[in-house]
């Protein structure tokens, strides 16, 4: 059990606010994601969590024991920090049993416990190494060991995969997932990445300018989010947010696509309509447009495409366009069905089409 | 392999003879160690000739050498013990804690050591022997500790801004005492800071003389101060004395350099190029 509480807590850096009232829960024995752009506040508040700064305000609870005032080493809370932060002068090895050594444990248990999570995350033939021996993969898998090593229920990873290459990260990815099933423990992850906030997330908590927008199930933050800018943070590619006009009929105008909403609202005014690029289909019988940028991944092409002005994205199958080139014609249509409607100007969800 | 061009022929000749000609005072110096009076004086100088000891015999069995040796090098030794393990805890400060007017602090630091030692020695002689501190051991070390401090607090700040915060957090966070993590986790790492900072350090305190010979004494007196005492003899310049007692000085300087000269270049960069040591 390790269930996180944070209680209108914010953190000023000379009158600068890093974090502004924040109020969330981390459910117990779930991955939780935090995500966010840079700035954010991510590694601020995982920095309050660890107990490396004291919030200007607000409680912080775990289980219910307030442990604001509680010094990190006190808290049982295994750390992942960004930078690998590994000993350039012991073996890795070493590194990893640190969390052990200073809980005074015995050198037969420290050795069974590092060849535990060394086996797990690979890395056993390189424990008697320098860290300045390992590649950058490597010595990310030795900081995450030295993390989870700790008698902990509850551990932060502050973006432990950055800088990696896509191949590194993925596998890390199911390393991590797979570690925390069978610690059965919480984590928390903190990431800026989209992408890999999605892949990894049970939980996504999404932070912005140091306010928490959103959190809820992944499934939930990316199909029906609440907050425009949950739309927009989460999802690759991003989602296109189109100016429109709700009328009190329920008829959203765009420009590029009117469609009715789902369900009445008694909003009437200028909304924010957010179309997933799953939503955009390429078809020859659509409205013009023309091809500004294709970004090749292999089955799948993400167009950036311009209409009406404005600079569309969407992703569609290669083959289907493989033909195009830039400044070609991109015919599109919008389906009306799911499209989300915001508030423009508080960015509260309004209805969906 | 590429086969070495003229130009580098050149340029390796050339690195030769400058280096040679900054080594030939201390060949002559050496050399001279082992001639006596007239050799030394002779010209031209003889280059083959009968060595003897028995300038470094007369040397060692005088009353005083010996003993002004042993004050050199426990002097040296113990005011660099002191400067170091200070100047690190104080650079550890400066560099972690960033108390306010750190910078100008640093550069009050810098400034004293920009002092020539002339403008402070009346002030000094005067605290100690009001204090009763004169030609002691404790008050002569302290003077040098105290003197060296600033310099090394330069380099071992640059060394130690050089360490990464998240060390020491990866310690808070799991339980270490800030002692265990300034011995056990920034020391090692900041090693070839400390070993440039003793080195200079005691450079300076071996070599030093006004101040030995102003606060200093007959109990605490250094080599620098034997050779300036022990100058003339028989209304000339003991030449034998000079040479015997120069070799012998010049021993422990040449031997730190030869064997740490690779600290000294990261020495010199505060630490901002770190090269392979």
């Amino acid at each position: 059990m390790s269930r996180v509480r944070l209680q209108g807590v914010s953190q000023s850096y000379r009158g600068v606010k890093a974090l502004d009232d924040v109020t969330v829960e981390v459910a117990s024995q779930r991955l939780t994601v935090l995500c966010g752009p840079p700035a954010a506040g991510k590694s601020v508040l995982l920095r309050l969590l660890v107990g490396l700064e004291q919030p200007s305000e607000g409680r912080i609870l775990i289980d219910d024991r307030d442990i604001t005032d509680v010094p990190a080493a006190q808290r049982r809370i295994g750390y992942v920090p960004q930078s690998f932060a590994l000993f350039p002068h012991v073996s890795v090895f070493d590194n990893i049993a640190y969390p052990l050594a200073l809980q005074h444990v015995s050198r037969a248990e420290i050795a069974l416990r590092v060849g535990q999570v060394a086996e797990i995350l690979g890395i056993n033939p390189l424990l008697s190494k320098r860290p300045s021996q390992l590649s950058g993969g490597e010595k990310q898998r030795a900081a995450i060991a030295r993390g989870m090593l700790k008698n902990a229920d509850l551990f932060l990873l502050d973006d432990p995969l950055v800088g990696l290459d896509f191949k590194l990260r993925e596998s890390l990815m199911e390393d991590l997932k797979d570690m925390r099933a069978e610690l059965g423990a919480t984590f928390l992850y903190v990431t800026s990445d989209s992408l890999e906030a999605l892949t990894m997330a049970e939980d996504l908590i999404v932070l912005d300018a140091g306010h928490v927008v959103e959190a809820n199930p992944v499934a939930e933050v990316y199909h029906s989010p609440r907050h425009l800018r949950a739309a927009e943070l989460v999802g690759f590619p991003r989602c296109n947010v189109l100016a429109g006009v709700l009328d009190a009929g329920g008829l959203c105008r765009t420009g590029i696509v009117d469609f009715p909403l789902s369900a009445p609202t008694n909003f009437v005014g200028e909304v924010a309509v957010v179309a997933r690029p799953e939503q955009i289909a390429y078809r020859a019988d659509g409205a013009p447009a023309t091809v500004r940028l294709m970004e090749n991944l292999g089955a799948e092409c993400v167009v950036y495409f311009e209409a009406g002005g404005q600079t569309l994205v969407t992703s569609v199958p290669s083959p289907s366009v493989a033909h195009l080139d830039i400044d070609s014609p991109f015919p599109f249509v919008v389906r009306g069905e799911g499209l989300l409607v915001f508030d423009r100007a508080s960015g509260a969800l309004v209805g969906r089409g | 392999m590429r086969p070495t061009s003229w130009r580098e022929h050149a340029y390796h000749a050339l690195l030769w003879l400058v280096a040679l000609i900054f080594f030939a005072p201390i060949f002559w110096i050496v050399l001279s160690s082992f001639k006596t009076a007239d050799q030394i004086l002779a010209v031209p100088p003889k280059l083959i000739f009968t060595p003897t000891i028995a300038n470094y015999t007369k040397l060692f069995s005088s009353a005083s050498f010996p003993h002004q040796l042993f004050n050199s090098v426990v002097l040296s030794v113990a005011a660099v013990l002191i400067a170091v393990a200070v100047s690190f805890l104080a650079a550890f400060s400066f560099s972690r804690f960033k108390p306010p007017g750190t910078n100008f602090l640093m550069f009050l630091l810098l400034s004293i050591r920009m002092l020539p030692g002339s403008a402070a020695i009346l002030p000094v002689y005067l605290m100690y022997v009001g204090f009763g501190w004169k030609d002691t051991y404790a008050g002569m070390i302290l003077f040098y500790a105290m003197f060296s401090i600033p310099f090394s607090v330069w380099i071992l700040k640059g060394f130690i801004d050089g360490v990464s915060p998240r060390f020491d957090e990866t310690g808070i966070v799991n339980g270490a005492s800030w002692l265990r993590i300034i011995t056990r986790t920034i020391l090692p790492q900041v090693m070839p800071g400390v070993i440039a900072a003793s080195i200079f350090n005691f450079i300076f305190v071996w070599n030093e003389f006004l101040f030995n010979y102003i606060i200093g004494g007959i109990s605490t007196s250094n080599i620098p101060v034997a050779l300036a005492s022990g100058l003339y003899s028989n209304g000339g310049v003991d030449w034998t004395f000079i040479s015997a007692l120069t070799s012998v000085y010049i021993v422990p300087p040449i031997l730190v350099v030869y064997f740490f000269q690779r600290y000294l270049l990261v020495g010199m960069t505060f630490g901002t190029v770190r090269g392979e040591v």
